[in-house]
């Protein structure tokens, strides 16, 4: 256990000690303001239509009732911009967790401290786990800001329950796409390469979905099943789905022991 | 301390080492030779559990490596040919996060380090990013790195390798203190320094050991003994 915890501690001391995870926080914070800046003046603007309209919001076509309340308008919206932004970010930061050890030698240090491989997995991960959480806890800003000066037909300005389910999706999604990437960095030793490939991957997954409407059953309904979209779309939305905690954990599970494979299997070259 | 029995290491079709059979006693301080490609680092990182070999035995204090590696890595330290060192992690850092690794006691580690700091000449330069160092003190902090935990057993790959005059005396002197506590097996092909410091000599050569004694009775009392033998071994 402590070594586990010890090998936590460094990883989060290098991630914040190098620049990678501030220009990711950075871009992070930049980039999801401009989201959340946007979808707030979307809300405002179908709010001012409502008001001018004779009916209110009766009379509005569809796609403006989700801007009826803040956390249908701007927090859920917000969520799935998050979504693809982390699937942009996490190759960035999971791609150094082995590629690095192995292009500083420190792998061999490791291999023979007198610790087992799936310490040094679990401590990784645990390490790659924090720091996905600090970049996606940055965006925990814009409900606060919402509760803060926000308000809404019904008093509170938000729905926490729907705020939280959606982040927790979010997380879900966050720790998938570490562990997938933390995978792929542990069979190169050049990070770009782990970044890209990861990246792809996520890609990829991102992508299976618009497939899926091209063809035909019984392939589309299993297309379906594997897009990471329709699998969180439940919990975004703020419905509780434990579906997606199964789907997304086993995923986890299989990047970890591929990734014990991997390190246990490099001994033998 | 060590045993090593038809130790064979095999790279797809290559043997990198066939079929080494010696012994190290306990406190020895034991040069390890050969020419560039011999089998001097294959050999290493199986001795210390980095790698497994392809067949045969090795022991590490009567602890079998593969049957009981981390009984055996517990009682190793390890300085691999570049120093394994995370440029952004301090000196003091650095070395805290291996005692960690390797299970020194909490209340320990401040000692543990101070001892091993203190040894090494790096007592001054524990505050600065390992990253920032020169490469005399990077290979003195991987030195340091590998008598964490008092290990009865270092093994350091070319530990002098890269360094300048200077910094290659200090560097020897600090292995040569080190005889004694801990038994010591150091690879390099600067004979002169195995001359300097080294009690039993293991010359190896495409793979196989071609001399394994002492240091006396391989330079035969002649000053140039141990450069004659190494190359009349080496020889194609």
């Amino acid at each position: 256990m402590r070594t586990i915890f010890a090998i936590f501690k460094k990883e989060l001391v290098s991630y914040l000690t190098t620049p990678w995870a501030w220009v990711v926080f950075t871009g992070m914070t930049f980039i999801s303001s401009a989201f959340f800046v946007g979808l707030l003046a979307n809300f405002k603007q179908a709010h001012e239509v409502a008001r001018n309209a004779q009916l209110g919001w009766t009379q509005l076509p569809p796609e403006y009732q989700a801007f009826r309340n803040l956390t249908d308008g701007v927090v859920v919206n917000l969520w799935s911009s998050v979504l693809i932004l982390t699937l942009f970010v996490a190759p960035f930061l999971s791609m150094r967790l082995f590629a690095e050890e192995r292009r500083n030698k420190t792998f061999e240090l490791l291999m023979t401290t007198p610790i087992r491989p799936f310490e040094i997995v679990a401590g990784k991960y645990l390490g790659a786990l924090g720091i996905i959480g600090m970049t996606l806890g940055l965006t925990i800003i814009f409900p606060l800001i919402l509760a803060a000066f926000g308000s809404s037909e019904s008093g509170s300005a938000l729905e926490w329950n729907t705020v939280l389910l959606g982040y927790a999706g979010l997380l879900l999604w966050g720790a998938t796409n570490m562990a997938i990437g933390m995978f792929i960095s542990s069979l190169t030793e050049s990070q770009m390469v782990a970044a890209f490939v990861s990246f792809a991957i996520a890609l990829v997954w991102m992508l299976i979905r618009s497939v899926a409407t091209d063809v035909d059953e019984p392939v589309r309904s299993i297309l379906n099943y594997l897009s990471f979209d329709s699998q969180l779309q439940n919990l975004i939305k703020g419905v509780l789905d434990l579906r997606p905690f199964v789907f997304f954990g086993s995923v986890i599970a299989v990047c970890l022991l591929l990734t014990h494979r991997s390190i246990e299997a490099q001994r033998w070259t | 301390m060590i045993e090593v029995e038809n130790l064979t290491k095999t790279y797809r079709d290559r043997v990198a080492i066939d079929a080494l059979n010696f012994s190290v006693k306990e406190g020895q301080i034991v040069g390890f030779l050969g020419p560039n490609g011999a089998g001097k680092s294959t050999t290493m990182k199986i001795l210390t559990g980095f790698m497994p070999p392809t067949s045969g035995k090795a022991r590490v204090a009567g602890f079998d490596l593969f049957e009981k590696p981390l009984e055996a890595k517990r009682r190793i330290g390890y300085l691999p040919e570049t120093p394994p060192l995370y440029p952004e992690l301090t000196v003091r850092g650095y070395l805290k996060f291996v005692s960690e690794l390797k299970g020194v006691a909490s209340a320990k580690v401040k000692s543990e380090i101070d001892r091993v700091a203190q040894g090494t000449g790096l007592m001054p330069e524990l505050d600065r990013l390992t990253g920032t160092l020169s490469k005399g003190y990077r290979q003195r902090v991987g030195i340091a790195q590998a008598m964490l935990g008092n290990p009865a057993l270092l093994i350091l790959d070319e530990p002098t390798e890269g360094l300048d005059p200077r910094q290659r005396r200090e560097v020897l002197e600090l292995i040569k203190s080190l005889k004694g506590q801990h038994t010591v097996v150091l690879s390099t092909h600067i004979l002169a320094e195995v001359k300097a410091i080294c009690e039993q000599v293991l010359i190896i050569h495409r793979g196989k050991i071609v001399a394994d004694d002492t240091m006396a009775n391989i330079t035969g009392g002649r000053e140039t003994g141990l450069e004659d033998k190494f190359i009349q071994l080496t020889a194609e």
